[in-house]
């Protein structure tokens, strides 16, 4: 399993020259299953550049929505295969009790915010509530669950034979807990993120600037380190880089976190920041020494 | 696919919103079972939640009550927390626990069921200590 970031950033798009290494645009992350097969972890700006590079050959796509902040579906009318009509795609998210996920996205894909409707996409499109059991999309397995976000919010875990990635990039594991001390079962997004080949996770801020983001639904620094040592993966990256992190900030963030990765056993080229156009293995079976630590 | 149980997000966020009150709170899940409690009911009982684990309403009953005005145990399933997971909603009631030292409280229990888009994943209970007159049981 091949994973390709085509957004990494949070929130809002940053382009500009303090961004252009990291990148600027909104959350996506395309994932190439074993048989071939496309899935897309949201829709943010992001998703434009990742249907540019599709052919136009008739095929069906999935897409998986952590939520629907705009930084996570803002992609989907500039996305060139919902302007194909041989394509078929399926959107999986969250349910809400206030309205379905094809009425929550259409406030978005409707007058006066786009310049066209849902019902008009020449695409087929459906849209799916994520189901509380896992369940099959080509070879691999998925599963979703609600973590510590504001609003309804999913993370992901996609199983492919022994690969396996888990995508949770707004995430606030730590609010009113600690996570340090507390019980695996009691962890948002623990059984999702558990020994995963990858993991994708919410990295938003340094250390100093939480405190002026508590609640925000956000990870710090030492949170997002110490779920991906609890959670015990191979392989972490981390994603959703706030929009004012230059980036020279983000390389001093890269470098503190594979520092005090190491300084806790672990081996520090098992955790990066993530980078736009990066495309990362989702492979099982590293060497122990790049598990956590 | 991971197997490690994994409790829902309501309850991991009911904890954490418990575990800073200072007013008695309990935790049940979907079942009914008591999975947690925060500092502020550990005082009340006299045992804290990490010394008591999760139990179930037989271990429970036995432990702490409750009891009624007359001193008679008060079946499990009338319990505020009980009905408000078997009925899908809210319940109050006026009794007494015996904390761990054998001292009685008497309290007021509001509870309330965690109701998702999912269906129930358990309810909250909250304890007061009872006015003098407060509302039967």
């Amino acid at each position: 399993m091949k994973a390709k970031l085509w957004g990494t950033r949070g929130s809002i798009p940053s382009p500009g020259p303090e961004t252009i290494r990291y990148g600027g645009n909104t959350s996506c992350v395309g994932v190439t299953l074993s048989d071939g097969s496309l899935l897309a972890l949201d829709a943010g700006t992001g998703i434009r550049n990742l249907g540019l590079s599709l052919p136009e050959e008739p095929t069906r796509l999935h897409i998986l929505l952590t939520h629907l902040h705009l930084d996570h579906i803002q992609g989907l009318v500039f996305f060139a295969p919902c302007f194909r009509p041989q394509t078929e795609i399926v959107i999986w998210g969250p349910a809400s009790p206030e309205a379905s996920l094809r009425d929550r996205i259409a406030r978005y894909i409707s007058a006066p915010l786009s310049p066209v409707e849902v019902r008009e996409l020449p695409c087929d499109v459906s849209f799916r509530h994520t189901p509380e059991t896992e369940w099959e999309i080509g070879p691999a397995r998925i599963r979703a669950a609600s973590v510590a976000h504001r609003g309804p919010t999913l993370g992901y875990r996609i199983d492919d034979g022994e690969d396996s990635l888990a995508y949770i990039p707004d995430h606030e594991p730590a609010l009113g807990a600690d996570l340090d001390a507390l019980e695996e079962e009691w962890i948002s997004g623990f059984a999702l993120a558990r020994d995963a080949s990858l993991l994708i996770h919410d990295g938003q801020y340094a250390d100093a600037e939480y405190p002026d983001h508590l609640g925000w639904g956000h990870s710090s620094l030492s949170h997002a380190l110490s779920f991906a040592r609890r959670t015990g993966g191979e392989r972490t990256v981390l994603f959703h880089h706030d929009p004012l992190h230059s980036d020279e900030q983000l390389d001093r963030l890269g470098a503190e976190a594979r520092e005090r990765w190491a300084a806790a056993g672990g081996d520090p080229a098992a955790i990066e920041l993530g980078v736009e156009g990066a495309e990362l293995e989702a492979r099982a079976l590293l060497p122990s020494s790049a598990k956590a630590p | 696919m991971p197997t490690a149980s994994q409790k829902p997000l309501e309850l991991i966020l009911a904890r954490n919103l418990m575990s800073a009150l200072s007013t008695p709170a309990f935790l049940v899940d979907e079942g009914g079972l008591l999975v947690f409690y925060n500092e502020a009911a550990g005082m009340l009982l006299g045992k804290r939640f990490e010394e008591l684990g999760t139990v179930g309403p037989e271990e429970w009953g036995a432990l702490f009550g409750p009891f009624d005005r007359d001193g008679e145990p008060i079946p499990y399933d009338e319990l505020p927390l009980v009905v408000a997971v078997r009925d899908d909603r809210p319940a109050h009631a006026n009794f007494e626990i015996r904390s761990a030292d054998g001292t009685h409280h008497r309290v007021e229990a509001s509870a309330f069921p965690i109701q998702t888009t999912h269906g129930s994943r358990g309810a909250i209970a909250v304890f007061w200590p009872a006015a003098e007159n407060g509302t039967g049981g």
